[in-house]
């Protein structure tokens, strides 16, 4: 008799950051679906699906509907950072495993949680890397008003003054907020080297949108003068954002869809023809994918889906999969990952303009990072590699 | 808007103070990776050595359990409590506590707590210093009276100016208003306590 084992999918495909939860749902259900085909796993993963919306309530009763009620012990969900709060002490009281898959601002290493997404040791410093040696160190900062808006422009400012920079200015507004006409005369009348955008959601499609008309009047706000630098901006945003109006700003990620590694390619594939040729791949799409992948993998290796067979086999493995190479760190449950910056290129999507060679492990709490070791690095080396970062082997 | 520094733990050593349990694994645990060393320690504390935090047991700590006098702890110190009986809170805060961390100890609130901790320790050392320093100006009171009669006296000055003259001889001197009254300076035996002000 085949065993059902249920899985929870809790992500909000309505709402204001519905782009991101429908591309990491369909990443996670198309990985599912995929194991479920697939004779060399004994055992079949049932999707368990609420959508929450922008509820942050509606998180927290959905996850203990899924782990109280319908036996899940395996939650793949989240994307913001206080609907991650929401469901953690649901986690960590039915000591089930909470698979987060998004960038977020670190500060956080739950025991109950295995953290794919990045930390701002692996998106703002490899982002700042890039973009301070080429454009300078004064900086625009325009962010959402909630956790990831003002911890991401902490991180930021905190790099920009070591690197004796500043701050311009730095204005947030409300989530959902499309009322950005103001942060745009600000931009144009303080003239910052480079834009760092912390907005999300429909916020953030609003505000590339006038920044480019902007750089329509006035050639200095061109992406090639000032660019709009981002740490969460993916593939599944580009017709939410428009292909003009991202066209030449800069993301970092874990992952481009134009990355080469075998696995990525072969994964595109059958995105394309599960999901229609024109769908792009995100790393939000992808790292939940995966994160499914591993899962299943650590299930069939020690026959269980419980939290205390699981972990320690995660932990043990080393995994090729589509975001590359992939390690799952022993103390601090966050991937190590190989991060990048990639340039919107029109329809080839994000020309990938720097990518770490190896592993490097994330550093939730930046214990090995050293701000001012950071600022003589970039000073020193100008685009090369900076030292600091911790390399996986 | 203020650059708000990263708090860095990196290389402090913290002392666990505290039977060894699960409870206590947890908090190693997330010490490390905040990248500090721990040692645990029970039924007592006989030193120090280098730690830069203390972590103890509220709920089963006892009187002349730390080699320091009550409250005179010269780092932070943690509570990890289970118990709220007020007499056990009560011994707690005895013992100077800065923060403290509910049992069970899980990963969430270790780093906040550490945050706290030192902050409201750099806090009291410095209002400390702070008290420290007014109880001296203030037991030294009658010696600056005095020394603005003597040299009201002494210059036939007003009350101001008698101790704008004081001021400015205090500063010269590197000293505290006080320090200076408290010493020989203005007796009328010293003749440079005796120098007409010049202006």
């Amino acid at each position: 008799m085949t065993v059902n084992i249920p899985i929870g999918l809790l992500f909000s495909v309505s709402g204001t950051d519905k782009r991101i939860g429908i591309d990491a749902l369909d990443g996670a259900l198309m990985a599912l679906e995929e194991v479920n085909a697939d004779p060399s796993f004994d055992f079949q993963l049932k999707p368990v699906i609420r959508d929450p919306g922008d509820s942050l309530s509606l998180f927290h009763k959905f996850a203990e509907e899924m782990m109280g009620e319908l036996g899940c012990r395996q939650v793949i969900g989240t994307v913001t950072s206080s609907s991650r709060k929401e469901v953690i002490p649901v986690v960590e009281k039915h000591d089930a495993l909470l698979w987060y898959c998004c960038p977020y601002e670190g500060f956080e290493s739950c025991e109950n949680v295995i953290y794919i997404g990045s930390t701002p040791s692996l998106h703002m410093v490899p982002l700042f890397e890039h973009v301070i040696p080429r454009f300078g160190a004064n900086a625009y900062i325009a962010g959402s008003n909630y956790i990831w808006g003002w911890e991401t422009s902490r991180v930021a400012r905190e790099l920009i003054t070591a690197c004796n920079g500043s701050v311009i200015g730095d204005r947030f507004i409300p989530l959902g907020s499309e009322d950005i006409e103001h942060l745009i005369e600000e931009i144009e009348a303080k003239r910052p080297d480079f834009v760092l955008n912390n907005l999300i959601g429909n916020s953030s499609y609003a505000f590339f949108d006038a920044y480019h008309k902007l750089g329509q009047r006035k050639s200095a706000f061109l992406p090639e003068n000032t660019p709009i630098v981002s740490c969460n901006i993916a593939e599944c945003e580009i017709d939410s954002i428009g292909v003009q109006a991202l066209t030449g700003h800069l993301t970092t990620a874990v992952y481009f869809e134009n990355q080469s590694n075998a696995e990525n390619k072969e994964m595109i594939g059958a995105v394309r023809a599960r999901y229609g040729q024109n769908r792009r791949c995100s790393n939000y799409l992808v790292s939940n994918y995966t994160a499914i992948k591993m899962l299943a993998a650590a299930i069939r290796d020690t026959g269980s889906d419980k939290i205390a067979d699981v972990r320690p086999n995660l932990l043990a493995r080393h995994f090729q999969t589509p975001l590359g190479p992939l390690k799952i760190d022993n103390l601090t449950n966050h991937a190590a990952l190989r991060p990048g910056v990639g340039r919107f290129d029109g329809e080839n999507g994000f020309e990938i303009v720097a990518a770490a060679d190896e592993l490097v492990a994330a550093d939730p709490y930046f214990v090995d990072f050293d701000a001012l070791d950071f600022a003589r690095a970039i000073s020193a080396n100008g685009a090369s590699k900076v030292q600091h970062l911790k390399v996986v082997k | 808007m203020n650059t708000i520094i990263t708090p860095n733990f990196r290389g402090w050593r913290a002392l666990i103070v505290h039977r060894q349990s699960e409870n206590v694994d947890r908090l190693v645990r997330q010490l490390s990776r905040l990248g500090m060393d721990c040692e645990q320690v029970w039924p007592k504390l006989v030193q120090l050595s280098d730690a830069d935090v203390v972590f103890f047991d509220g709920d089963n700590g006892f009187d002349g359990l730390f080699p320091w006098p009550e409250g005179h702890a010269p780092v932070p110190m943690v509570a990890l409590l289970g118990s709220e009986a007020p007499g056990r809170l009560e011994w707690a805060l005895r013992q100077g506590v800065s923060a403290h961390l509910l049992k069970p100890i899980g990963s969430g609130g270790v780093f906040s707590t550490l945050v706290i901790a030192v902050s409201n320790f750099t806090q009291q050392q410095m209002l400390a210093h702070e008290i420290a320093k007014l109880k001296t100006k203030a037991r030294l009171r009658p010696k600056v009276v005095r020394a603005i009669l003597s040299v009201m006296q002494s210059h036939s000055l007003d009350e101001d100016a008698a101790y704008a003259f004081i001021r400015s001889e205090a500063m010269q001197r590197r000293q505290s208003v006080e320090d200076l009254c408290e010493s020989d300076f203005f007796r009328p035996s010293n003749p440079r306590g005796q120098t007409r002000v010049k202006n």
